[in-house]
């Protein structure tokens, strides 16, 4: 015999050692790391989902809802319950096959944005996740979906938050609107793998204040398989584990007042223009409109490109804020900046001067709007007039920088630092900045054109609203401000007072009220009837127009401007307004100024 | 029937045991398969048991010198006539052309080589020089190289080591074996050397270049890469790799329980692998560390058993068909738990009587058959005053 026990032991134990390593092998990986492998598995199938909290609403002053946060009834597509045969396309082929079904059922078009392709990005990046197959459905597709549920196992009916804004257009550019997003996350948390859309804020204050009306961000587990499902094998329990819940947003209380807002927004109605009524005593701003605006609700569940084309390129820009981002010659609006320089810097306000129908300046001639001259005055009546040459006159008399000065005091070529973005600053130039963007030398006839309001002078109408406010109030320039401030907050303090003497600035008011009274601004304190009877307001009040000229040639037009405060000795109500392509200050915006403030203060009957 | 009652017992019982759990694992695994088949994967492998445990006892009752002399060579002249046929008209599976209808030839060549080899080198007068070696070799690289046509690496991998170890106890040409037994352990090495040290090289079209001139496929030089570096590829063709680790080792001490294994069920463990190649890491999750430890000891208890029988049974032929049936079953269990916890590269290679697999179960069930057919028909009586 050959063969001898001795190999079959040497075999044994060669085997044995082999099983043995294995053995220890084994231990190692079972028991001594086991922490390690059953973290590491656990990765690799949890994949954690940012849940948005319900979006707060905003409100205007008195509460009445211009945001609201309400329940959409949707159907949901769980890409888990079909079968999983061959790849992604082939599930997104059945994908699409069952939602042709179910919208015959439902007698709905399927969403537009659903394509073959989007279906298999959603396969592919959050397969764990439901497609949203239709929104907002009304009782009786829903009644026809619950009828034949069973046929679509695929399926389920659902909840999910939407925005509305139950005024449609009213402060449409104040509140904003939303889009769908990523939700907010915190960046010292593990970054999550998915995410259900939340309402992110896109313009106006849902963007400025997104944050706060966002609220928390929750998170959930869910477990997913090697494809990214959810798993749908008997055995797995606890599919979903709650990480924590999201925490709903806050609501924002704004300083509108809706009653207002609605009253200057219809003074606007059907023209290109912007208004902004302000508090002075505080820089509360009560109502701020924009025209032509837009629906806000016609952006909800998404803003289709189409849509968005449509705004974007229309020409009279409905998407900009023209309260805060429409930048105007102020015209004639500017006088009185132009005269508290001027009596700041030692001028008479007595001294006659005689307006002979045009200013000449060198080559320059400058017309007063009256051709014929408005004869001998003093600056009471160049105010109420508002004589272009008496203007001319002082504003060379007094020199450019002493009018620069005094028109940045007023908050004028500066952003005025409101809670509402994409503000424009506008523009108060001098020498220095002149030279920069056309690179000519600064004329006299520059200071002249600045006096009047016209030249390369440019203001947002929140801007002369908050220089009608410290017009209104004596000289405090106040920051306005969109979000009613907290109830047991002392008022806003302004941020910085007028250098001019308290007398000049009354004797500015004083020609104000003139203009209002009897002047150029009549049609703001009263109306005329059919019959010429006047309805006055049910209040003093002071005012300036302006008509500021832009363009030249063919393209030549008059923006309409009016400010005005009321009532007169305790102001509590400031207006800017600005109509592109009207007639005049006095018969375009007047009239509306007229308006609005009746809707606050009301007339006396004739 | 009295003959019966002198079979092993231990490696009876240890055999059933191991043919439970697979029953019980392939249906766990199957569980979680999308195809109804596949639910019932569980009982094919039992009835196959059954059919196999039937051959298994008729085995055992038949002199095994009687079944070498009559059934080697024609067995093994089948199996290279199967082999040729699953080549030229075999199913083509994952890569390869492995099965004739509903089996695999070449579970068949594995026996049938064995069973030439002890009837070859078993009897008085067979060669022990380099003749006799040359005539191994010849019968050894003809079902080697059919298989590795197929081509399944694995197969021929545990086919070789097998045929050299029953050469090592018939004692054919030793010297030289210990030189083949070397030169093969310094080929995987400088293989193994070769990939790390292309790893190495930082230009990216240089080192695919080295790996091409590998003399191995473009997968066997992948899964060697990973076997050297586990992280090469998670996603790719590290997967597997990765998958069973985390299956095996999220296990714990005492498993997830039966049909309870997230890696399985959620399908990280890839369900074409987990019934067949990957069954171990299903054990491993659902039954811990206790349960890899008693399947490794069933194992263990039976191959013990079985070279017990080969050391006592005082005939070459019978000592060498235990020898080589229980290096090839041994050559299964290592290679197939060593690459389920990354010890070894990745190998195509079932688990002995746990992987789903109908004609390896039954030509494991005869291969045992016959080692009990040893046991039984021994010359040396009493077995039990015996010692090894």
């Amino acid at each position: 015999m050959r063969t001898s026990p001795m190999f079959m032991l040497f075999l044994g134990a060669a085997f044995t050692l082999g099983l043995a390593v294995i053995a220890a092998e084994l231990w190692r990986l079972q028991v001594v790391d086991v922490a390690d492998f059953k973290e590491n598995q656990r990765k690799q199938h949890t994949r954690s989902i940012l849940i948005p909290g319900m979006r707060g609403r905003i409100l205007d002053r008195s509460g009445r809802v211009l945001a609201d946060s309400r329940p959409s009834r949707v159907i949901i597509c769980r890409p888990e319950s079909f079968p999983r045969r061959g790849g992604v396309s082939n599930i997104a082929a059945t994908v699409d096959a069952e939602l042709d079904r179910l919208s015959a059922v439902l007698k709905l078009p399927r969403s537009k944005g659903l394509t073959h392709a989007r279906i298999v990005r959603h396969l592919r990046e959050s397969s764990a996740l439901p497609i949203y197959a239709w929104r907002d459905l009304d009782d009786e597709a829903l009644a026809r979906f619950a009828e034949r549920a069973e046929e679509f196992p695929g399926f389920d009916e659902a909840v999910r938050c939407e925005r509305i804004y139950p005024f449609g257009s009213l402060a449409a550019h104040v509140v904003g609107y939303v889009g769908h997003d990523r939700p907010e996350h915190d960046a010292d948390a593990p970054s999550a793998h998915y995410w259900e859309p939340e309402l992110k804020g896109r313009s106006g204050l849902e963007a400025r204040y997104d944050a706060y009306l966002a609220g928390a961000t929750g998170e959930r587990h869910v477990l997913v398989d090697a494809r990214g499902f959810k798993p749908r094998y008997d055995g797995i329990e606890n599919d979903e584990v709650p990480v924590r819940p999201p925490a709903n947003g806050l609501d924002l209380t704004l300083t509108i007042d809706a009653p207002l807002q609605h009253a200057l927004e219809r003074q606007l109605r059907g023209v290109a223009g912007a208004g902004v009524v302000m508090d002075p005593r505080t820089g509360a701003v009560l109502a701020m409109a924009s025209s032509p605006a837009f629906n806000p609700n016609e952006f909800i569940p998404v803003l289709t490109e189409e849509k968005y084309r449509s705004l974007a390129d229309d020409p009279l820009h409905p998407l900009l804020n023209r309260a805060i981002a429409g930048t105007y010659a102020p015209g004639s609006t500017f006088k009185p900046i132009t005269a508290i320089a001027a009596l700041d810097a030692g001028a008479d306000p007595d001294a006659p001067y005689d307006c002979r129908g045009a200013f000449s300046l060198g080559a320059l001639r400058l017309h007063c709007w009256d051709r014929y001259g408005h004869g001998e005055l003093a600056l009471h009546r160049a105010i109420r007039e508002s004589c272009n040459t008496y203007f001319c006159n002082l504003g060379r008399m007094v020199g450019t920088n002493a009018i620069v000065r005094t028109a940045r005091e007023f908050g004028l070529g500066a952003k005025t630092g409101i809670d509402l973005g994409a503000e424009a600053p506008g523009v108060v130039p001098d020498a220095e900045w002149k030279l920069a963007h056309g690179g000519a030398p600064w004329y006299p006839g520059d200071t002249c054109q600045m006096a009047i309001g016209q030249g390369m002078l440019l203001v947002t109408p929140l801007q002369m609203a908050v220089a009608c406010s410290a017009l209104a109030n004596g000289g405090a320039v106040f920051t306005p401000y969109l979000r009613a401030r907290d109830a047991g907050l002392p008022p806003p303090k302004p941020v910085r007072r007028i250098h001019a003497q308290a007398q000049d600035i009354e004797r500015v008011r004083i020609g104000m009220r003139a203009v209002a009274e009897e002047g150029t601004g009549k049609r703001v304190l009263f109306r005329y009837g059919e019959n010429r009877e006047r309805f006055r307001l049910n209040t003093t009040c002071a005012a300036k127009t302006g008509t500021a000229e832009v363009g030249v040639g063919e393209a030549k037009r008059k923006n309409a401007w009016v400010i005005a405060f009321a009532p007169y000795d305790k102001p509590t109500t400031a207006v800017a307004l600005v109509v592109e392509r009207g007639e005049s200050g006095g018969l375009t915006a007047g009239p509306r100024v007229h308006a609005i403030l009746a809707s606050r203060f009301g007339e006396e009957t004739p | 029937m009295k003959k019966l009652l002198r079979l092993d017992w231990v490696m009876l019982l240890a055999m059933i045991g191991l043919v439970a759990i697979g029953v019980v694992f392939i249906r766990s695994a199957g569980a979680a398969r999308e195809t109804a088949a596949l639910h019932a994967a569980w009982r094919s492998h039992a009835y196959t048991a059954v059919f196999g445990l039937a051959l298994y006892f008729t085995l055992a009752a038949i002199d095994y010198r009687k079944i070498l002399e009559w059934a080697a060579w024609p067995c093994f002249v089948v199996a290279v006539v199967l082999l040729a046929a699953v080549l030229g008209m075999g199913d083509k599976v994952y890569g390869g052309r492995r099965w004739l209808w509903f089996f695999q030839p070449s579970e068949v060549a594995k026996l049938a080589t064995i069973m030439v080899a002890a009837q070859l080198f078993g009897k008085a007068d067979s060669r022990t020089d380099f003749k006799g070696f040359l005539v191994a070799m010849g019968i050894l690289i003809v079902p080697t190289a059919l298989i590795l046509a197929e081509p399944d690496l694995g197969t021929a991998l545990v086919l070789v080591p097998t045929v050299l170890t029953m050469l090592g106890a018939a004692r054919v040409w030793l010297k030289g074996l210990a030189t083949i037994l070397l030169a093969a352990l310094i080929a995987a090495g400088a293989l193994l050397g070769a990939v790390a040290a292309a790893e190495h090289e930082p230009n990216r079209a240089q080192r695919e270049a080295i790996f091409a001139k590998i003399p191995l496929r473009a997968h066997q030089v992948r899964r060697l890469r990973v076997f050297l570096n586990p992280d090469l590829d998670p996603n790719g063709s590290g997967w597997n790799l990765r998958q069973a680790k985390l299956s095996i080792g999220s296990g714990s001490i005492y498993g997830k329980g039966l049909g309870k294994g997230d890696q399985k069920l959620l399908g990280y463990l890839p369900p074409s692998v987990s019934m067949n190649d990957f069954i171990f890491a299903v054990v491993a999750e659902e039954a811990g560390f206790r349960g890899s430890i008693i399947t490794l000891g069933l194992f263990l208890a039976m191959l013990l058993s079985a070279l017990r029988v080969g050391a006592v049974c005082g005939d070459d032929r019978g000592s060498l068909l235990v020898a080589g049936i229980a290096t090839l079953v041994f050559c299964h269990v290592y290679v197939n738990v060593a690459m389920s916890i990354g010890l070894m590269p990745i190998t195509g290679l079932p688990l002995p009587f746990i992987s789903a697999g109908k004609t390896f179960l039954v030509v494991l069930m005869a291969a045992f058959g016959l080692v009990q057919s040893v046991a039984i028909h021994r010359t040396v009586q009493p077995l039990d005053h015996q010692t090894i």
